[in-house]
């Protein structure tokens, strides 16, 4: 196949890869699983087994057409992509909009060699208007990647110099995911969906129900409930790190010149690149329990790569070493994880202060009130430590930093983030006060971006230093009309 | 009813970070931003305060039914009715005029950093500012009330979801004016765009 050079010649449409003809039909009964298993029910309700076929052929061949009605083409200014069995849809994405090109490649289609490949513009892409091709054979895909992303990134035709590894997994990195409630809340949502589905009126009256009720006579109440509670725990921290092992485990993370690769996931196989040069900062996220084991997780912040979740992910949980030494890289910048933060004074620490113990002033209104058992007055006690820890970590962390053209800004305790932003890439600013805010003097300073989560926050740095701070990020503040330099 | 006035993409060029001027560890000056000059239309507290009295319009009859309907539980009567009046008082009569208070625009030309600011709100103020070089499309809008007092608002929108600047309540030559000059400059930085 060549490539589309001359504009005259329209392009050809290509169909997908063939094996996907294996693919859809299962996906598509897995799609309509609500859809068969009704037809089964009703089926064996009625005497009519063959309501059963009649669905099963229907979703088959509606699977098999997707494969027949889906075509795209690679034309010198645009890629289309034309789907639909009943609804016939063309996407169509201008060649120079393109921002990203990840691929995804789930267990079925591994298997089969198939990746599906995803086309992203930067644009808030959701389920219809995603340019998905759903999927094309794996060993084609370096080659569509090179072509799709020619005009946006300019990239080699060659391929250059294989790039530097920035990280590369260590089973160690699992530990991070010892305390994550990632495999508490798997275990929620599949407990919902059996409550859902009526799995608690069929145990009521089981064997198994039974047995645990002689459990609990024979062992007491509180012992097995502790017990119960325990094999839950178990479970969790069980699936919390095989999940982590099976997302991120041989997860790398390269560095190719001006490209960012990352690939990662042992059942799922997920490939994504990245151009550094749309990259404008990253984010440094320490989540309380993963920096109590020392730990960091990064996010690129990037234009065209939506600032939240999966997409814009560059190292899960890992030691802060590495995460901290991958961010210099990144951003050129050796300091840029580490460097000291300038902190935001007692008005700001006094509003967190303030926050945190609002909770248990109340309660001890209210207690004082209605004279609760006093072991009541002894979990509040707990409660204020922790919310008094909670305060002194959260004012702790409040700080920013301008240097070389970055912006340095930190804040959070639960979930601290330190945010790392291109003072190039900051498109406009704000200041912002609520009522409390203009009291205590100080203010929350918004950088707003076209990258990652569209804005970066300063939380309560002193008023009269906000515009400072934006002036020495992005010049242009301190050089327009309403800019004065006062000497104090 | 929006008016679109679209404008080559803006988007950061990859060398511009490259070229970002290195600046001192600290900030150099303490810098202030002095407000804008301009405030909104005349008209804007008076049409913002019909726009709020319209849901207590419903709100009050149906509470008014409500009481002659049912007679007992008076003091829940005077609780809503009390609560009513407070979201009377502070959102048509004290938030129009202590908006009209904070509100002020301004757009600077000025060859330098020509930039929009604008501030705005109430209990929660806001100054925000983008400079002209970043601007990507520039709208007006007109509401039913709008058209009704001749009023409109420019909303002038960058790259980023979180940097759009909003002009509201201009009179509506005022808006017209500001669309064409912010369409002219625009079009100007476009041509010397790299």
């Amino acid at each position: 196949m060549s490539l589309p050079g001359g504009g005259s010649h329209p392009a050809p449409w290509q169909r997908l890869s063939p094996r996907m003809l294996l693919v859809h039909p299962v996906h598509e009964v897995l799609r309509q699983l609500p859809l068969v298993i009704g037809s089964l029910f009703l089926g064996s309700a009625t005497g009519n087994p063959w309501l059963v076929a009649l669905a099963l052929a229907l979703t088959i061949t509606v699977g098999v057409l997707r494969w027949f009605v889906t075509s795209y083409r690679i034309a010198s200014d645009e890629v289309q992509l034309r789907t639909g069995v009943l609804q016939r849809k063309v996407l169509s994405l201008a060649r120079n909009r393109i921002r990203s090109v990840s691929t995804d490649a789930r267990l079925l289609h591994r298997m089969l060699g198939l990746a599906v490949l995803r086309v992203s513009t930067g644009q808030e892409a959701r389920g219809d208007s995603e340019f998905t091709l759903d999927a094309v054979a794996a060993d084609q895909v370096p080659r569509l990647r090179a072509v799709l992303l020619a005009d946006s990134l300019g990239a080699p035709e060659r391929p250059g110099p294989p790039g530097r590894v920035l990280a590369r997994w260590h089973p160690g990195w699992l530990r991070y995911s010892l305390l994550s409630v990632t495999g508490l809340a798997m275990i929620g949502a599949a407990a919902g969906i059996a409550y859902q589905a009526g799995a608690t009126a069929a145990l009521r009256n089981s064997p198994l129900a039974q047995s645990g009720v002689d459990i609990a006579q024979r062992f007491g109440a509180a012992a097995t409930a502790a017990a119960a509670g325990a094999v839950v725990l178990a479970a969790s921290v069980v699936l919390s790190v095989l999940r982590s092992l099976v997302t991120y485990g041989n997860l790398l993370l390269r560095r190719d010149a001006e490209l960012l690769h990352l690939e990662h996931g042992l059942l799922r196989l997920r490939e994504n690149t990245f151009d550094m040069r749309r990259l404008r900062g990253g984010t440094l996220r320490e989540p309380l329990v993963v920096r109590a084991l020392g730990g960091a997780r990064l996010d690129a912040v990037m234009t065209g790569v939506t600032g939240i979740g999966e997409s814009s992910l560059l190292l899960p949980p890992c030691p802060a070493g590495t995460a901290h030494a991958v961010l210099a890289d990144l951003t050129a910048k050796s300091d840029a994880a580490t460097g000291p933060l300038r902190g935001h004074g007692p008005a700001a620490a006094r509003r967190r202060w303030t926050r945190a113990l609002a909770v248990p002033a109340v309660l001890a209104l209210v207690g004082v009130i209605v004279e609760p058992p006093v072991w009541l007055w002894a979990v509040w006690s707990g409660l204020t430590l922790c919310c008094g820890l909670l305060a002194a970590d959260r004012s702790r962390s409040l700080g920013h930093r301008v240097s070389a053209g970055w912006l340095i800004t930190r804040s959070g305790s639960l979930e601290r983030r330190r945010d790392c932003i291109a003072g190039a890439g900051i498109v406009g600013w704000t200041v912002r006060q609520s009522w409390p805010q203009r009291r205590a003097g100080v203010a929350t300073l918004i950088a707003a971006t076209a990258a990652g989560v569209k804005q970066y926050r300063v939380v309560d740095v002193p008023e009269e230093l906000a515009w400072s701070v934006a002036a020495a990020a992005s010049p242009w503040v301190a050089h327009n009309r309403w800019a004065r330099r006062s000497t104090r | 009813m929006f008016e679109q006035t679209r404008q080559a993409n803006r988007e950061r060029s990859p060398a511009d970070l490259r070229d970002a001027r290195p600046m001192d560890e600290s900030p150099a000056a303490d810098i202030t931003l002095v407000d804008p000059a301009y405030p909104p239309s005349r008209k804007a507290p008076l049409v913002w305060a019909i726009g709020a009295a319209i849901p207590f319009l419903m709100l009050v009859p149906a509470q008014l039914a409500w009481i002659s309907l049912d007679r007992q539980a008076g003091w829940l009567h005077a609780s809503a009715a009390v609560l009513t009046l407070l979201g009377i008082v502070a959102f048509v009569v004290v938030a129009p005029l202590w908006r009209y208070r904070v509100h002020r625009w301004e757009i600077s030309l000025a060859p330098g950093a020509p930039a929009v600011y604008v501030r705005s709100g109430w209990i929660t103020q806001e100054r925000r500012i983008a400079p002209i070089s970043r601007v990507q499309t520039v709208d007006t809008y007109r509401g039913p009330l709008d058209r009704l007092f001749g009023l409109a608002d420019v909303t002038v929108t960058t790259a980023s979801s979180a940097g759009a600047v909003r002009i509201v309540a201009l009179d509506s030559e005022v808006a017209d004016r500001v669309v064409a000059q912010l369409t002219d400059i625009a079009a100007i930085g476009a041509e010397d765009a790299t």
